[in-house]
């Protein structure tokens, strides 16, 4: 059996563990960051991408909105290459109660968020579909965060500093040693090999999983309830600028353009596990309605995909069971020493992605008492790799880049410009060709035509790099193919119908992709 | 404008009843809201493939299969009307255009082609340029690709073909061209140069084997195909054949030249850009359409329409974000919708889908159900599911001939030119 | 169109959500086919106008190669307003690029035409001289070798005004466009006989340029104030008349009125221009409207001649056919070989522009090479500076289709 020595184990590899991990990595401990599946693949992967101003939670949650603001100014400091400053509106919308407005302006300025009151005929001209009876806009400083990329440029660095980063490795079992956790057992995933890691302190950083790791090292009472919502993104961004209903945080109240969509969210379902991804269409039906409100012809607009995210809600006193939004939003961070006398064990859950930095602070300070070993943190200003030149991220820049090198660049992915050499490097630096990383890596295959075209092109090249074989190749092609299903046949409608015609016209015609050799083997008919 | 009748569609369906309405003496317009699905089809002819289970002589399961799906087109068709519509095809590719390009194959015996990610797929009939790829030859094959088509991986297809028992391997070739994004279309222009041709062959020459057919992918030639592809497989010295890949499919490209041509040597109009947006009726028959032009609609009125505008694929019919499905360019009923409450669409991708039969409603004489005067064709007709079956050809080909028969058979003596 | 409406199908930005990505849209255009400089329509239009953000510089140059055809838009089969959508990025392209002189001046053919008339000979001389062309394409911009037309050294509006229509009470008003009114005054003459040969009063109100070459080279505002002046000289002769029309012979100009202002200078609201659009016909269009209805007069003598038909892009941008075609059916003796090419390359004023001059000949070469092997004396197109090129490129005479009704009925 395998074995790893650390000081820090980080258990959960989205926005808040590698947050840990990169923290703990700058503050000089060696730390090993593991997750069970891709990094960024739970929660942190499956929101629409907000910066949070702080604004939504102005009136309800002044605490929540104060961690915000500050964070957003962090975050725009230390890693705005991630980061696109599209701005928000908060609008009044008819369906909106007027007296929230006022109520809002003040909440902001007790917070310390910026907001402008602009004048609504002002907000149209900047955004020409926003519905054109709002009768009160304010103008906040959201702004929209890629949060691969953010994750990945702190994994990098943590790399950089002699830092583990073990995605695909799932803890099977955490080791105690009376009232101590010594560290954990991991299988991985590839292999099915169990490594053994030995850390000083272990991060339980597992968001939504986080209540069944915390009983896998027999600590009681962690209950994280799951919210279940849906976002549906949608072709094209019809706004720009983060749209937010003015009122009371509630279902289908925000659109935030993300790089070249725009995402609408989010319902509240309350489930029990937190790997529930049933989309149902009473939601759908509650999104387009709710888009409709915004952005009046929402529903003749093109909707590209739908997916779950399950919110990490961390309930400290009795809930009720219909509506999880109630339990705050502000996040837990629980020393085991204090709360259950277990030493070398720490949980952080709940929360937002906006105050994962803050997240990851509060972690480490516990951390550092465990350790014994008190060191400053620097995160609030050491810059994320990538992000040294200050400049945030715009849109045009894929474009951009491609136009440099118009007769050199080949695109595999036109919809998101993926030229080819990404795609080769992808393949280099990650070791890897499954397919489904590499799409949310890079984006390929998320844009309209949904991998119709370069589904093909992208199998042909990974198998002609000798990464796969042809089975293998086979077999991530028809994966890919299912997995999109999943998330675009519960918004099939419209535009994006007659799409996904033309993609079965191409993999199941032109290629009949149905009789590889690596689907099942059809009889021939007789005679 | 008036006509003896009115072509709704420019894909295969549309163009073949055109074609054959002015064949038989009718004055006909083709309106196209734009250019057709021929331009993303492999352009085989395919009249049967699965059932599911592989066909490989669709005369041989055609009753059967006809019998097990009542709603079907073909269940209306009959084998005979398929037959004739191919054999008018066949002659109509001969007098086409494209010197000495000739389709090749019967209904009697599947020809089995690799496709792009070396699949076999069966097709009733095929380009001479593409035949030699017949898994039946049992030759040994090498894949021809090169880095500067993205839209062709002859390692992978190699590869698949070796695990379907075929002897196939790969080799890539050096293009040169002025650009990083090409395709297929970009290529055959330059397959249309013989001094191109015989630099390209001489080049690739150098790889080959002493015993195997070369399979390239889908771009030898757009103006002169079969003298591209005779010229190169002269050169080779082995046989050569074109493997379909992603669209534009240069092939396709060919067929349409095909049919236009055919359709305006008859003496019929096409019209592209020519959107129907509206359509009078008087009582249970269409007087005429509108097509959405510059400024000002168009009209066009004719005692019969022929409705080949395609399913889902070409917005003709529709799906709104309210689960409501229409026929939007004349307005009829369809046929083949789930029950309301009944899934639409189920979650394993390559199960049949319950939205995939969808069509325009006909009687058992493919005339609609909602218009006298209006025949379906093609796509938009409903109990078919082309695309897994392998079928899409053989019902373009069958009903746009079918519905030009009966058109012209209840006209009477075409009407002549107005005034 | 969807009946359901909304702001979003108005929008020529919102007609991408259609586009499934199915390259025909590349397999038609001109341009990319023949250099790579422009990256196709589906790149220009809807695949890059999801990167573009209002307010944000623009980044991709290439869009200034589209030649404003439209021939991506007719074909495309779902819809999308792909040159719609490429002309309004160019225009946003040149207000933050700066727009070049030549831009400035040879996209006003009313100045040119005001300017160059009265001394027509010495300007035509000008035009044809070659170290003062090189010296243009050297200062300006302009290709030496760019198909530029002569004046007519007199103008058609001054013929029209010197006479009036046999009042038949049944009126249509003609706009003639710049090409008649400064360069082919004869081609106005003959309209106007034709239209009085089949009992129409025909009316020629004052009136300037449709602003459209404005447009192509990206300078909307201007675009914008010259079309809707042009709309509200022409409004009055329509507004209370239901059966008054107006009819054009240069199909790219009538095409302006009828869509793209509309359309690409998002002058929809513009009641004025809406009516005039409504109400435009192109004069082909309408000489065989009438012969559907039986009104055309048929009085065709035979014309033995054998032409070439090349229909102009922005002819087909109309999207009612090829009625010239069906006319010419009509004329006894008269052969026509219907070229299948899709472009002449000058594309208004592109192919005038030095740095286009090249892609806009590579463009042509087709429907060049078919109209020599065709063997045709004579080539008919719709538009004047499609002849200008055509003739540039081959040495073969053109002229409107419309001549040889002329011809025809003895006129």
């Amino acid at each position: 059996m395998a074995s790893l020595s650390t000081d820090v184990l980080v258990i959960g590899g989205g926005a808040t563990g590698t947050g840990v991990a990169w923290d703990a990595a700058l503050r000089g401990f060696d730390v090993v960051l593991v997750d069970r599946a891709d990094l960024a693949e739970g929660t942190s992967g499956r929101f629409h991408g907000l910066l949070h101003s702080g604004g939504r939670y102005a009136v309800k949650d002044p605490r929540a909105a104060e961690e915000c603001i500050a964070e957003n100014r962090i975050l725009r400091r230390i890693t705005p290459d991630s980061i696109e400053d599209v701005g928000g509106f908060f609008v009044t919308t008819p369906w909106d109660d007027p007296a929230y407005a006022d109520r809002f302006a003040q909440g902001c300025r007790d917070t310390g968020i910026d907001c402008e009151e602009i004048d609504p005929a002002q907000a149209l001209r900047e955004e020409p579909l926003l519905n054109p009876n709002v009768s009160r806009v304010f103008r906040v400083p959201d702004g929209n965060i890629d949060v691969w990329k953010t994750i990945w440029s702190m994994a990098r660095g943590i790399q950089a500093r002699g830092g583990r980063v073990l995605p695909y490795h799932a803890v099977v079992g955490i080791h105690r040693d009376g009232d101590t956790v010594t560290g954990a057992r991991l299988r991985g995933a590839a292999t099915g090999e169990e490594i053994d890691v030995e850390a000083r302190v272990t991060v339980n950083a597992s968001g939504a999983w986080a209540g069944s790791v915390a009983d896998m090292a027999g600590i009681e009472g962690v209950r994280v309830r799951p919210g279940r919502g849906i976002m549906i993104a949608m072709n094209h961004r019809l706004v720009n600028t983060c749209v937010n209903r003015c009122q009371m945080p509630t279902d289908g109240d925000i659109i935030v353009p993300i790089r070249t969509v725009c995402v609408i969210g989010t319902t509240d379902v309350h489930t029990e596990d937190p790997d529930d991804h049933t989309v149902l269409e009473t939601e759908v039906d509650a999104m387009l309605d709710d888009g409709e409100k915004l952005v009046p012809g929402f529903r003749q607009a093109r909707a590209l995909r739908v997916w779950t995210g399950v919110r990490p809600l961390f309930e400290d006193a009795k809930a009720e069971d219909a509506d999880t939004r109630d339990v705050t939003r502000a996040h837990a961070m629980l020393d085991h020493a204090e709360r259950d006398g277990v030493q070398g064990f720490v949980t952080i859950t709940g929360g937002k992605l906006t105050t994962f930095r803050l997240m990851a602070q509060d972690t480490m300070t516990a951390v550092c008492k465990h350790l014994g070993d008190e060191r400053p943190c620097t995160t609030k200003t050491e810059p994320l790799p990538g992000s040294e030149s200050g400049e945030t991220y715009h849109l045009g820049e894929r474009l951009s880049r491609k136009e440099a090198r118009l007769a050199d660049d080949q695109l595999i992915c036109e919809c998101e410009m993926v030229p080819r050499w990404r795609l080769e490097e992808a393949v280099q630096r990650r070791a890897t060709t499954n397919l489904d990383d590499i799409r949310r890596l890079l984006r390929l295959g998320m844009g309209p035509c949904q991998g119709g075209f370069c589904i093909y092109r992208a199998t042909g090249i990974l198998h002609s790099l000798d990464g796969l074989t042809a089975e293998q190749a086979d077999g991530s092609l028809l994966h890919f193919l299912e997995e999109r299903w999943k998330g675009v046949w519960p918004v099939l409608y419209g535009d994006q119908l007659r799409q996904a015609r033309l993609d079965d016209w191409i993999f199941q015609g032109v290629l009949d992709v149905a009789h590889l050799p690596s689907s099942e083997r059809e009889p021939v008919a007789t005679p | 404008m008036h006509y003896d009748a009115v072509v709704i569609g420019a894909g295969t369906a549309g163009l073949v009843a055109g074609a054959r309405l002015a064949e038989g003496g009718a004055r006909v317009c083709v309106l196209a809201k734009g250019v057709g699905s021929t331009h993303l089809a492999p352009a085989t002819i395919d009249v049967l493939g699965y059932t599911p289970a592989r066909v490989s002589s669709p005369a041989a399961v055609f009753d059967e299969f006809a019998a097990s799906r009542p709603d079907h087109p073909y269940a209306l068709l009959g084998v005979d009307a398929v037959g004739e519509a191919v054999r008018w095809f066949l002659g109509s590719v001969a007098a086409g255009p494209l010197p000495e390009y000739r389709y090749v194959g019967d209904l009697e015996r599947n020809i089995l082609l690799p496709t792009a990610v070396g699949a076999l797929r069966p097709s009733a009939l095929v380009p001479s340029t593409m035949a030699a790829g017949d898994a039946a030859t049992g030759e040994r094959v090498c894949v021809v690709g090169t880095r500067s088509l993205r839209d062709f991986h002859a390692s992978l297809c190699a590869a698949n073909l070796r695990r379907a028992g075929i002897d196939a391997r790969s080799v890539d070739v050096e293009i040169e061209l002025d650009r990083a994004d090409a395709n297929t279309l970009g290529l055959a222009r330059r397959f249309d140069d013989p001094a191109w041709r015989a630099g390209f062959a001489a080049r690739l020459a150098l790889k080959l084997r002493a015993h195997e057919s070369v399979g390239l992918p889908a771009m030898l030639g757009l103006r002169d195909p079969h003298g591209a592809w005779s010229d190169v497989q002269r050169r080779l010295g082995r046989p050569v054949f074109e493997i379909p890949t992603l669209p534009p499919s240069v092939p396709g490209m060919r067929l349409f030249e095909i049919l236009r041509a055919t359709l305006r040597r008859a003496g019929g109009r096409l019209v592209v850009g020519a959107e129907v947006v509206s359509a009078d009726r008087s009582g249970s028959r269409i007087v005429s359409v509108a097509t959405a032009a510059a400024g000002h609609d168009a009209r066009y009125g004719a005692p019969w329409f022929v409705l080949a505008s395609g399913g889902f694929g070409s917005g003709a019919i529709e799906l709104d974000s309210h689960w409501d499905t229409r026929d939007r360019v004349l307005g009829l009923p369809l046929r083949g919708l789930p029950e309301p409450g009944e899934p639409r669409f189920v979650g394993d991708y390559l199960a049949e889908q319950p939205m995939a039969r969808v069509g325009v409603a006909v009687d058992s004489s493919l005339v609609a159900e909602g218009a006298d005067n209006v025949v379906v064709a093609g796509a938009a007709l409903p109990g078919a599911v082309p695309w897994r079956e392998g079928s899409g050809e053989g019902i373009a080909l069958a009903s746009g001939s079918y519905a030009a028969r009966l058109v012209l058979a209840r006209s009477g003596a075409p009407a002549g030119a107005a005034a | 169109m969807s009946e359901v409406g909304g702001v979003l199908e108005e929008l020529m930005r919102g007609s991408l959500d259609h586009c499934v990505k199915c390259t025909i849209c590349e397999t038609q255009c001109p341009v990319s086919n023949v250099t790579p400089l422009f990256p196709g329509p589906k790149y220009a239009g809807p695949q890059a106008e999801r990167y573009r953000v209002l307010g944000e510089p623009s980044v991709d140059s290439s869009v200034d190669y589209c030649s404003g055809c439209g021939i991506c838009s007719m074909s495309c089969p779902q819809g999308v307003k792909i040159a719609e959508i490429n002309s309004q990025a160019r225009n946003r392209l040149k207000q933050q690029k700066g727009i070049p002189l030549r831009d400035r001046i040879i996209t006003r053919p009313t100045w040119l035409g005001r300017a160059g008339t009265p001394v027509a000979p010495v300007a035509n001389f000008t035009l044809g001289f070659r170290p003062l062309r090189v010296l243009g394409e050297k200062t300006l911009g302009v290709h030496r070798d760019g198909a530029a037309p002569k004046f007519a050294g007199r103008r058609f509006s001054r013929w029209a005004r010197g006479r009036t229509s046999p009042p038949t009470g049944r009126r249509v008003v003609y706009f003639h466009g710049c090409g008649t009114e400064y360069y082919e005054p004869w081609e106005g003459e003959k309209v106007v006989q034709i239209l009085e040969h089949n009992g129409f009063e025909v009316v020629v109100p004052k009136q300037d340029c449709c602003g459209l070459p404005l447009q192509s080279s990206g300078l909307f505002d201007d675009a914008r104030k010259v079309v809707t002046a042009l709309a509200r000289a022409l409004v009055p002769y329509v507004r209370n008349e239901p059966d008054t029309i107006i009819v054009g012979n240069a199909t790219s100009c009538t095409l302006m009125l009828k869509r793209e202002a509309r359309e690409i200078l998002s002058l929809e609201d513009d009641p004025d221009l809406k009516l005039v659009s409504e109400r435009t016909y192109d004069i082909c269009e309408l000489l065989l409207e009438l012969h559907d209805r039986g009104e055309l007069k048929t009085d065709f003598k035979p014309v033995d001649e054998h032409i070439a038909y090349h229909a102009p892009c922005q002819q087909q941008g109309h999207w009612i056919g090829k009625p010239a075609l069906e006319l010419f059916a009509l004329i006894p003796g008269l052969e026509v070989s219907e070229m299948n090419a899709r472009c002449c390359g000058i594309a208004g004023t592109y192919g005038l522009k030095a740095e286009k001059y090249d892609i806009a000949m590579a463009v042509g070469a087709d429907l060049f090479a078919q109209v020599r092997e065709s063997g045709a004396n004579e080539v008919a197109c719709d538009s004047e500076t499609c002849r200008w090129q055509i003739t540039h490129a081959t040495g073969v005479g053109s002229v409107h289709p419309i001549d040889y009704l002329h011809r025809a009925y003895g006129l």
